[in-house]
């Protein structure tokens, strides 16, 4: 395999690939990344088994070959070469690299070590990039981040009214955003997707339009432009999500969203070692609190419309921010029934989305 | 396993070269074969090592060891300042963790939060194969057999499985039914165990302990 290409357009394709690299040990072919030349076409794919990012761009090839290089090294090196135009060379078990005056040669990983990626069906569905963006950014952070409870770290996608709807869940919130006629799954289908992979979508998304999705029995596959990313579908049971959203709420705070969330990032200073700021919400709006022992109180008002009786209610500032900052109207609404149950952030008019939240229990 | 304490120089080479400088450190030799240099740091990890299978040569002032693709880790020793033996046995591997002790402690004194009307017979209950967590009779009267996991996976229920059947031929106790409880059960393990009649139960350990959490969880 031989090839020479522009530095900065093989720095971001090996950057690209070596995201779903392993940093963790295991099978030593899963350290590298494997590339294949084919005329001017060079692929380059990157795996951890769980997730594999896979990144084509146009070389200028001098002939075709296979070879699995090392990402970290490889990937260090030609960041760190001169700007301009870079050759690489691999024969029998060495990778040359070389710019200017510059020439490396590394050792190369085994081919055999690599592993297979799984074969997908060629059907594919698309999806507007821009949309998908918006819907990840406002499920991912309600995923766990706890491998314990593999399911949770997952984010649904459920066809659901002739549209896709995505719920994701920590157990301590939930987020849920349909985006209607999105219909990229059977009535009735629904997958669970690693919100590692959905994070490293996210990433790629801006690089096209229109995303192609295709599904197997256990992988899928996203396609943006030149990239595909293949990722393991996790197994289980979601939770029953639906159970868990209240019919109604009698109370409802209506804020403006930058004002909530500038007050709530001022008394989140002083709620310190998972002290929850508490919202009293009365007819004049709501007064954001937090006091943390021996350090100091934090008080601000935000003004609102309030229906309902006056109530005061604790959460989690973490979640409470997360939960308001991936809203994207001017208003939002607040929802309780009382200190204890699950309380409603949405956007004001906007069905489309809902995070929902626990309560934490003050005395 | 032998345990070397020596000033020492080691060089590595195989997929790339390596050579560590003259230091003392541990070397490690143990009967499987697996040769692992230590510094005092670095927490568990070796500085540098060669699993088994290989070829372990000790020529005095240097050993070679050398893997079947012909890696060679050559370590020259200067000065031993310690070289003992020991030997170790078959090692029964990781059996309990904490967290598995403690939950089955506290299901043995909270038998209830199994199940309504279960009354504890015997923790530790012992079995010609090992012995069973904890064996219990449920409100049925009903011999239940408890095996009980921080992680359910599909190994605790093939154990519950074979404690079963054995305790299902001693004429007092049977017919002893399973349950398998864990603070998260796998899905598949579940599906097993469902398919060999085996009920499954997953706890809160921090309910258990009596913590409450102020963040309160939506299920």
């Amino acid at each position: 395999m031989k090839f020479r290409c522009e530095r900065d357009v093989l720095v971001e394709a090996l950057g690209t690939a070596s995201r779903a690299v392993s940093g963790r040990g295991g099978l030593p072919g899963l350290s590298g990344v494997r590339a294949e030349l084919v005329g001017d076409q060079l692929s380059l794919t990157g795996s951890d088994l769980d997730l594999t990012i896979n990144v084509t761009v146009t070389v200028s090839g001098e002939s075709d070959g296979v070879a699995v290089i090392p990402a970290r090294l490889a990937s260090d090196i030609v960041r760190a070469l001169e700007p301009g135009a870079v050759s690489l060379a691999a024969e029998a078990d060495e990778l040359n690299i070389s710019a200017g005056r510059s020439d490396f040669s590394i050792r190369l990983i085994a081919g055999d070590e690599f592993p297979q990626i799984a074969g997908l069906p060629e059907e594919s569905v698309s999806l507007a990039s821009e949309m998908l963006a918006e819907a990840l950014k406002q499920v991912i952070p309600a995923a766990s981040s706890d491998d314990s409870r593999p399911i949770l770290t997952g984010v649904l996608f459920a066809a659901e009214a002739g549209g896709l709807r995505l719920v994701a869940t920590d157990s301590y919130r939930l987020s849920m955003r349909d985006v209607p006629g999105a219909s990229i799954l059977d009535e009735g289908q629904s997958v669970l997707i690693p919100s590692r992979a959905l994070n490293e979508l996210n990433r790629i998304l801006g690089g096209g339009d229109e995303v192609q999705l295709r599904l197997g029995e256990r992988e899928a596959s996203f396609e943006v432009g030149p990239v595909r990313l293949i990722t393991r579908l996790i197994e289980g049971e979601f939770p029953n999500y639906r159970g868990l959203i209240p019919d109604e709420h009698p109370n409802v705070l209506t804020v403006e969203r930058s004002e909530l969330l500038d007050a709530l990032r001022r008394v989140k200073l002083l709620a310190r070692e998972a002290t929850p700021v508490r919202l009293e919400m009365s007819d004049a709006g709501v007064e954001l609190v937090a006091v943390t022992q021996d350090v100091g109180t934090a008080r601000e008002a935000v003004e609102g419309t309030y229906e309902g009786s006056p109530l005061t209610v604790a959460f989690n500032p973490q979640y409470l921010l997360e939960g308001a900052e991936v809203t994207s109207s001017e208003q939002i609404t607040l929802s309780t029934i009382d200190e204890l149950k699950p309380a409603l952030v949405r956007m004001a008019g906007v069905s489309e989305f809902l995070y929902l939240l626990m309560p934490v229990r003050v005395s | 396993m032998r345990l070397v304490i020596a000033e020492c120089t080691v060089d590595y080479d195989g997929r790339l070269t390596a050579h560590l400088p003259r230091a003392v450190r541990l070397l490690m030799v143990k009967a499987d074969g697996c040769v692992a240099v230590h510094a005092d740091g670095g927490a568990y990890k070796p500085l540098n090592w060669m699993n088994a299978p290989n070829v372990f040569t000790d020529h005095g002032d240097h050993w070679t060891v050398v893997s079947p693709k012909g890696e060679e880790l050559k370590i020259t020793l200067h000065e031993v300042l310690s070289d003992n033996s020991h030997e170790l046995g078959v090692d029964p591997g990781l059996q309990k963790d904490g967290v598995e002790a403690h939950l089955q402690e506290l299901l043995a004194l909270d038998t209830e939060h199994i199940a309504d009307g279960m009354k504890l017979i015997r923790r530790e209950y012992p079995t010609e194969i090992g012995p069973v967590d904890l064996l219990c009779r449920d409100a049925d009267g009903t011999t239940v057999a408890i095996e009980i996991k921080r992680r359910g996976e599909i190994d605790g229920v093939e154990q519950l499985t074979r404690y079963l059947d054995f305790l299902n031929r001693v004429p007092d106790l049977a017919p002893v039914r399973g349950m398998f409880v864990a603070q998260e059960i796998k899905p598949q393990a579940k599906t097993l165990a469902s398919d060999r009649s085996i009920d499954t139960l997953e706890v809160d350990y921090d309910i258990l302990r009596g913590i409450e959490r102020p963040q309160q969880k939506l299920f």
